[in-house]
């Protein structure tokens, strides 16, 4: 079966190169014939890379330890689940799983687009198939997940124990929804680039996958932090890690894109920015592949070293080479008049927000790779961790967060004064109220403090578009008020979509701040019946408890909790030890509330004495960050969601009239 | 890789100085922007340098050197063998009254600049510092110019009349009022 695999691959492979060929000679050669078989070269490509996963899929699942790549990342007691996670648990597998993503993307974009956008198509295609064909030929020729070894293992090492958690099954496929994805607005930006139809024509049909790929590294990041919080077991949801770093970057600058390309539509202006910001994403999509498999800077996510480093850089010098001498040789063309009326416009507001968004992006690039300029330079290694990116893009996180205030409210081309008083003068009176406030309430005016006034001017400015909205529903058309909520909202879903997802945003940007600043902990060592305070808790050690499986031993401390004397819970704090990789971990437990998650952590485990070390976290308000992550994901739905007039378009125009419509 | 070479000189205050270096000759609205940037991120050490040092804040600014790629605070190993003797080091230097800098020089002197968690603010390693608000700051200065650009060219075309409207008012108002509509869509 493997070497059917392998032989898919290649296939794979060769239709891919093949699929590139025929895409780009049939578009300059105006040839229908060989841009079909572009097209068919992309579904055979899918079709194969599907089946070679399928196979190695079922080498894990049947544990087929002959498998260099299924011994070293199952074993005979793994969970099921998990060993199908196995799948994207290596590097290897992970290329081929990458490979399979981004021809299932591009077989659904040759579907979507088989009667429309015939001249871009072409080099949409050959874009396509030639990031398939770069990390097929990885898996061809480096990375090859079908080796066998020369005498099967009896037993397989095993997924690493870390990674044996339900998040790797939800985590790491959002993921990479969301970095593969990115290649479909990257592939049609090249597609215009190329046949110099700059108009907005690629940005509508891309528009969806561009919320797409954003809604998934949203998702993606926000998971690998609760992940991060709930297994790792230090208190914390990010540590600026280096991969951390890497996801969050091309979901800062797809962020910075989603509101320029609002400007482009309605103004015609930006377009060569929102082509930078396009190919930027993608980039920092590869870059962040790069990151985790060339070794090149040191983080937890890594995977073994493997050599790929070359490869990676060399692909995307050449992928960033072609597409800026591309913008460069349109740029007569990508120009536009666009004209700003004034400073005090949505359209400068808009440009600002795009400045801070890259510009955070920059400042976690920038520490990111300091340590490797540093030591190229001063020939010192040097460490750039949390206290760095949390001191750099706090100021810059805030600036933004009272921009988003402003964004949405300001009027075009140029606000007067009386626009000015109308959108501001409710937010910023609360915001003041509330900054006075939670300064009586004994809050210390630092970065926390005024997080926490530009969310409610932020809220503010939220909450009165869509109560005016709504208000004025009710007056011209007499509509109840729940009802005019929902007219408004499903009448303009893009908006007030980016509205809920701009609510959910502030609830992130409040569990930050009030988690980072207000945090209570305490470290004790404990004998049974012995109890210690954190915060408004008091904690006692009732007992331990063990079980165990072929596959794992776990001790669990038995923690009853009470608040003034009165019990409120009993918690179990674990710690496991994995038996095929003899590794312990821990597993925390956490008891969430919008208040606050007293999180407990078993530290050392003395077995003669039963006393243990009870690690106790308060952090307030992280609740928010993940209800935060929810309305965004909310708001996401929304605003792609096909408006009402669309939804009656498709079914009155045939396929035809669209054709031809184009 | 000498370890000295990094930890020795005088400690020196982030945030003001990183006003104060940038400011010099860059257009006014960009060094403001960048000295309150730069305050606002070096702020906490400005109140930390002050104040005795705290456990938690030393141990933020050392990194374990376990592996973890966490700072000596966050490590979460079970008698991690980096992180617990590092805690109990700490401990001991703020009881004997080293100042912050003091122990950090200590541990950079033993282990190497890398241990430190986040870059110093001397030498080369000020770049780490700089280079994302100036960026910013440079960015925000072309972008400015850029829109105050076209603002200015923007002004005689709205006050001249706009070939649509000719020179009626009534038109022009109305043409006005459309924008406005449209602009709500």
């Amino acid at each position: 079966m493997a070497e059917l695999g392998r032989l898919a691959v290649c296939l794979a492979l060769l239709s891919s190169v093949l699929g590139v060929a025929a895409s780009v000679l049939g578009a300059r050669a105006r040839r229908a014939d060989l841009i079909r078989t572009g097209r068919h070269a992309a579904y055979a490509v899918f079709a194969l890379v599907a089946l070679a996963t399928g196979i190695l899929l079922r080498a894990l699942l049947s544990r087929d330890f002959s498998l260099e790549y299924v011994a070293a990342y199952a074993s005979s007691t793994l969970p099921a689940p998990y060993a199908f996670a196995a799948l994207w648990g290596g590097q290897k597998g992970s290329l081929l799983w990458w490979s399979f993503l981004l021809a299932l993307f591009a077989t659904i974009v040759e579907l979507q687009n088989r009667d429309r956008n015939r001249a871009l198509m072409p080099w949409v295609t050959a874009t396509l198939l030639t990031i398939v064909a770069f990390f097929l030929g990885l898996v061809t020729f480096i990375t090859d997940p079908f080796e066998r070894l020369p005498t099967p293992a009896l037993e397989g090492a095993d997924l690493n124990p870390l990674l044996q958690n339900y998040w790797m099954l939800i985590h790491p496929p959002s993921l990479y929804l969301g970095y593969v994805s990115a290649s479909v607005p990257f592939a049609f930006a090249m597609a215009a680039l190329c046949t110099g139809r700059l108009g907005d024509q690629w940005i509508r049909t891309t528009r969806r996958w561009a919320l797409f790929s954003w809604f998934f590294l949203t998702l993606g990041n926000l998971f690998g932090a609760m992940w991060a919080y709930e297994v790792l077991g230090w208190g914390g949801y990010w540590a600026w890690d280096p991969v951390e770093n890497a996801a969050f970057m091309p979901w800062l600058v797809s962020t910075a894109y989603l509101h320029s390309v609002i400007i482009q539509e309605k103004k015609d202006m930006l377009r060569v920015w929102n082509m930078v910001l396009v190919l930027l994403t993608w980039a920092l999509t590869i870059f962040g592949t790069f990151l985790t498999r060339s070794g090149v800077i040191s983080s937890v996510h890594s995977f073994t070293q493997s050599g790929l480093g070359p490869y990676f850089v060399g692909f995307l010098l050449l992928a960033v080479v072609t597409a800026g001498g591309l913008v460069a040789y349109r740029l007569p063309q990508l120009r536009t008049p666009g004209t700003i009326e004034s400073f005090l416009s949505r359209e400068s507001a808009f440009l600002f927000n795009n400045l801070l968004l890259v510009g955070i992006a920059f400042a976690v690039f920038w520490g990111t790779v300091f340590p490797v300029i540093s030591e190229a330079v001063r020939g010192v290694k040097i460490t750039v961790g949390p206290p760095f990116f949390n001191r750099v893009n706090a100021p810059l996180g805030i600036a933004l967060l009272f921009l988003m205030g402003i964004g949405p409210v300001i009027a075009w081309r140029r606000a007067t004064a009386r626009n000015l008083w109308l959108a501001f003068a409710a937010p910023v009176g609360v915001a003041l109220g509330s900054a006075v406030l939670l300064l009586l309430a004994g809050m210390p005016p630092g970065l926390a403090w005024l997080t926490f006034v530009g969310g409610v001017f932020s809220l503010g400015t939220v909450v009165q578009e869509f109560w005016r909205g709504m208000r004025a529903r009710q007056a011209m058309l007499h509509e109840s008020a729940p009802r005019a909520l929902a007219r408004l909202v499903d009448k303009n879903r893009r908006r007030y979509g980016g509205y809920l997802i701009h609510l959910g945003v502030i609830a992130v940007f409040a569990g930050v701040a009030a988690s980072s600043a207000f945090r209570v902990e305490a470290q004790q060592s404990l004998a049974e019946g012995e109890e210690m305070a954190v915060g408004r808790y008091r904690l006692r050690y009732e007992g331990i408890d063990g079980r165990e499986d072929g596959h794992v031993s776990i001790l669990h401390a038995v923690i009853g909790v009470s608040v003034d004397g009165r019990r409120i819970a009993t918690m179990e704090p674990e710690k496991r030890f994995y038996k095929k990789p003899k590794q312990p971990t821990t597993e925390v437990a956490n008891r969430s509330t919008p208040r606050e998650d007293l999180y407990l952590v078993l530290g050392a485990y003395d077995p003669d004495s039963k006393r243990i070390t009870l690690l106790a976290y308060v952090n307030p308000l992280v609740m928010w960050i993940w209800l935060g992550g929810l309305v965004m994901a909310v708001g996401t739905a929304v605003a792609v969601w096909p408006a009402a007039s669309e939804r009656t378009a498709r079914v009155v125009l045939p396929a035809g009239v669209r054709a031809g419509a184009e | 890789m000498t370890a000295g070479s990094g930890s020795a000189g005088r400690p020196r205050r982030c945030g003001a100085c990183a006003g104060r270096t940038t400011a010099r000759g860059a257009p006014l609205a960009a060094a403001l922007l960048l000295a309150v940037l730069a305050l606002l991120a070096g702020a906490p050490a400005l109140a930390a340098a002050v104040a005795p040092p705290s456990q938690h804040d030393v141990e933020e600014s050392l990194t374990c050197q376990c592996g973890c790629g966490l700072t000596v605070h966050s490590c979460n190993h079970v008698n991690c063998g980096s992180a617990e003797p590092m805690k109990k080091e700490i401990a001991e230097r703020i009881a004997r009254g080293e100042s912050k800098e003091q122990i950090l020089a200590a541990f950079a002197q033993r282990y190497g600049e890398k241990v430190l968690s986040a870059p110093t603010f001397r030498g080369f390693n000020w770049l780490a510092w700089i280079t994302p608000f100036a960026a910013v700051a440079v960015g925000g200065t072309v972008l400015a110019v850029a829109i105050r650009r076209r603002v200015r060219g923007a002004i005689p075309a709205a006050g001249a009349p706009s070939p649509a409207a000719g020179g009626d008012p009534v038109l022009r108002a109305r043409l006005a009022h459309e924008l406005e509509r449209l602009d709500r869509e």
